[in-house]
């Protein structure tokens, strides 16, 4: 370690005006210092992504100067920054999916001759060193996708970096691999070396940063020292305004409710255990798990649209085929967990995107699709549920994450949805957004449909939901009111180290 | 709305109907200058229209598949079975009951296509090759190698009826693919089938979970490519009221040809019959006009392949550049931090 007060990498009056005018950074200053964790917050759209393409070498800055080790530099290319000693882990990480993962993880090593043992033998060390377990001959695309996370992880660290640009790291990942990368970012920083780590998880930030810097419209807003930050000082920054928190449920007396819908013995054969429950109208069911603990599946199961999935399946007293297709026209609704690659139609504005599941509502004979039908609902549902888009006419790849959230919500309430299924609705999506969508569940519930929410954040399933149901390994292992739980327990219940009985009434049938 | 005007009429959005106006003028200008018979005349235009009216017929339907995300590379060995259906049946059968059958059996084809590729799961761009091979290869067996020919005298005048008619100046075939053509649009454009086709193309999984039946509409464009080659093949056998089995070879590439020219997408979810129409136009205009200036058809491929090529060089870089002018290419949708957002969350709310 050299001088631990001079900066590695500092940045001055950087900026990026794109060709058509849109400012994504407006003169931002960043100083990142060896051995520290900085972190970098903002809300969608603050800058966040475009400090870092320029950083990793991707794109130039328009204006303003970077200084590496107190020279000034201008990279062109990923691999000038590589070559400088700058790695950086893409949230989409461009890995080859063909490939093993001892090959993704030397991807950008050089020199012709492909030295596989010796490589194993360092990646051997490297996952040592980590305390990170994992087939290193395995396809990648056979991983699911936190292990593909984590071998994105070994890859910059694999590169010997002194600075790692890591770009929501621990966005799709479970509790156990988050604990992974967590421990894995005090290490590099205990080695003197430097993080630049941007999350949404503003307990991540609290926890793991030295120093922090919130990004708001493309301009830093706050630079402090992290100790001298809380959680609501930090939102407050990120939005520009007080946080609203999610409003507070009044908790509701789920036994007189109506049962809207039964689960009877569903299963499905090496991905989900029989489960049984039911769900009432009007409550939020929420679903809390770890990664891989089945929570996806068994609302997949329960849509219809996992085809070994055996059980019943019963809205109102009445038995849904097994098709996503039956499944619809009675009245489930599924939003995925990927918007880009399950909910949205990237060619379709948003209109036809709304009308989508419930085409024959907007259509004369069932057959004629009535235009005006469908803009008058989509200038409702942008009115109503606060979408930011140009109008009923923008191409839906146009919207922020939130806003392309809503899309695919609404677009269950432009039809009869009795049973409302969300497979993570906040993920990725930015603190003042989130709370949006979290109202929105909620108003949905409170007009009489049965919501069963999936969502890898505990805090908001013990706000957002009545009731919470535990998976682990595929199967429902625990029931708890939400109001007499917290994340604390839920952890504890998910992770398999509490093993008192469930709560009375585990399995409603 | 200027806007919307000025999308609608971008090299990107109308290039085809641009290349196929500059084209006919050029025809017309070199016809006129070199003393030739006017190219614009009514019988030349005609001519073009009626030569390339199986080839659109067929460009349509594979718009379709393309739309769904699919290819089809068998349309011209079914038009080809198709055709051998239909003269192998006229004598014994009748024209309209032969019709039925040549339709059935490339129906049936298409059919299969789409078993194959859709519920079994093989890439379509191999099991078309399969087929495009295999069905080749039936028609050679059926035919034994040998030119077909209708025997009796009345088929043949039912058959050329049906094709060489004319309702004012236009040839029976003009009016097929006109009729086919408008169907196919205003299903596409107007109805709930054609919107789900495009969301099916767009994004599979989305369609799925949106209780879209993706592969009843995949198998389904299939099968109107099916019945749009063996209706093209009826023309075909009509037309000369006898067939030899290696008719209409290589003529698939010309069809594909045809979409790409119209600027229908490979990956699925977008395309345009009318201006597959117009790609096919285009290549019967460049060879029409080959004729007429007697340039020989030895130059005629390299040129169709040059157009080709730079027509989709126009539309991939037309397309860059119209997305680049919107917004950066940064992960949109996928949670991060679109980072020119034209309406910013925190800022707005």
């Amino acid at each position: 370690m050299s001088d631990r007060l001079s900066p590695l990498l500092q940045l001055e009056r950087l900026e990026k005006i794109y060709p058509n005018g849109t400012a994504a950074l407006r003169g931002v200053d960043l100083a990142v210092r060896g051995g520290t964790v900085h972190g970098l917050l903002g809300a969608n759209g603050a800058g966040k992504s475009t400090l870092i393409r320029i950083l990793s070498g991707a794109s130039g800055a328009t204006a303003g100067q970077i200084f590496w080790r107190g020279e000034p530099v201008s990279w062109s290319r990923p691999a000038q920054a590589r070559a400088a000693g700058i790695a950086t882990l893409h949230q989409q990480v461009p890995l080859v999916g063909t490939l093993s993962v001892l090959e993704n993880v030397f991807l950008t090593e050089r020199g012709g001759w492909r030295r596989g043992r010796l490589l194993a033998a360092r990646l051997r060390r490297l996952m040592e060193s980590i305390g990170y377990e994992t087939d290193i001959d395995a396809p990648l695309a056979t991983l699911p996708i936190g292990e593909r996370q984590m071998v994105g992880i070994l890859q910059a660290l694999a590169t010997q970096a002194t600075l790692i640009v890591m770009d929501e790291p621990t966005a799709s990942l479970a509790a156990a691999e988050r604990r992974i990368v967590h421990r894995t970012i005090r290490r590099l920083a205990g080695e003197g070396k430097a993080v630049l780590l941007v999350s949404h998880f503003l307990d991540e930030i609290l926890a793991l940063t030295d120093e922090v810097t919130v990004l708001r419209d493309g301009a830093a807003v706050l630079t402090s020292l992290t100790a001298v930050l809380d959680e609501p000082s930090l939102a407050a920054a990120i939005v520009g305004r007080p946080v609203r928190k999610a409003r507070a449920r009044a908790v509701a007396d789920g036994a007189a409710e109506r049962k809207i819908a039964e689960i009877i013995r569903l299963e499905s054969p090496g991905r989900l255990a029989p489960c049984s429950f039911a769900v009432r109208a009007g409550e939020v069911l929420g679903i809390a798990g770890f990664l891989g603990s089945g929570r996806s599946e068994l609302l997949h199961a329960i849509f219809g649209a996992d085809r070994r999935a055996r059980g019943e399946v019963r809205l109102n007293g009445k038995r849904v085929g097994r098709s996503p297709r039956a499944a619809v026209a009675a009245g489930i609704a599924l939003v995925p967990e990927d918007r880009r690659n399950q909910a949205l139609v990237p060619e379709f504005p948003v209109a036809q995107n709304l009308t989508l599941a419930h085409l024959g509502r907007f259509a004369r004979c069932g057959l004629f699709v009535y235009a005006g039908a469908e803009t008058a609902v989509a200038e409702k549902a942008i009115g109503q549920l606060g979408i930011k888009a140009r109008g009923a006419a923008a191409p839906v790849t146009e919207l922020s994450g939130g806003n392309a959230q809503k899309v695919s919500i609404a677009r269950w309430l432009c039809g009869p949805t009795r049973l409302l299924l969300l497979d993570e609705p906040t993920a990725g999506i930015d603190v003042g957004a989130k709370a949006e969508i979290l109202d929105l569940v909620r108003d949905v519930a409170a007009a009489g449909v049965g919501v069963v929410l999936v969502s890898s954040e505990l805090g908001e399933l013990t706000a957002a939901a009545d009731r919470i149901l535990i998976m682990r390994e595929g199967a429902i292992v625990a029931e708890r009111l939400a109001a007499e739980t917290d994340e604390e327990e839920l952890v504890l219940l998910a992770s398999g180290a509490a093993r008192n009985p469930p709560a009375a009434g585990a399995e409603v049938r | 709305m200027p806007a919307q005007l000025r999308r609608a009429l971008s090299l990107r959005e109308a290039g085809v109907y641009y290349a196929l106006l500059l084209l006919v003028l050029a025809l017309a200008g070199v016809c006129g200058a070199l003393g030739r018979p006017s190219y614009l005349s009514a019988i030349n235009l005609i001519n073009i229209l009626y030569q390339a009216s199986p080839v659109a017929l067929m460009g349509v339907a594979m718009t379709v598949v393309l739309i769904t995300g699919n290819f089809d590379l068998s349309v011209a060995s079914v038009a080809a079975l198709a055709a051998a259906v239909q003269i192998g049946a006229v004598d014994a059968v009748g024209f309209w009951p032969a019709l039925l059958l040549a339709l059935a059996a490339a129906g049936a084809v298409g059919l299969l296509n789409g078993v194959m590729v859709q519920l079994v799961g093989i890439n379509a761009f191999i099991v078309t090759l399969g087929t495009l091979t295999a069905i080749r290869g039936l028609v050679l067996i059926v035919t034994g190698g040998r030119s077909l020919m209708v025997q009796t005298p009345a088929a043949l005048t039912a058959m050329t009826s049906f094709e060489s008619g004319r309702a004012g100046p236009f040839p029976y075939p003009i009016l097929y693919m006109a009729a086919f053509t408008s169907l196919v649009w205003g299903v596409l454009h107007f109805t709930t089938v054609g919107r789900r086709t495009y969301a099916v193309g767009g994004n599979a999984e989305a369609a799925r979970l949106c209780g879209i039946s993706v592969s009843a509409y995949r198998i389904g464009a299939f099968v109107l490519s099916g019945l749009a080659a063996g209706f093209a093949g009826v023309l075909y056998a009509s037309r000369f009221g006898a067939m030899n089995p290696t008719a209409l070879q290589g003529e698939e590439l010309t069809v594909i040809a045809a979409a790409i020219l119209g600027g229908t997408s490979l990956f699925g979810g977008a395309g345009s019959v009318l201006k597959t129409v117009a790609g096919a136009l285009v290549l019967y205009t460049l060879t029409n006009g080959f004729n007429i200036l007697n340039l020989g058809a030895n130059y005629q491929g390299l040129i169709e392949g040059t157009v080709l090529i730079a027509a989709a060089a126009i539309y991939t870089l037309g397309g860059r550049q119209a997305i680049s002018s919107r917004r950066p290419p940064a992960p949109l949708l996928l949670g991060g931090s679109p980072p020119a957002n034209p309406v910013d969350p925190a800022r707005s709310a």
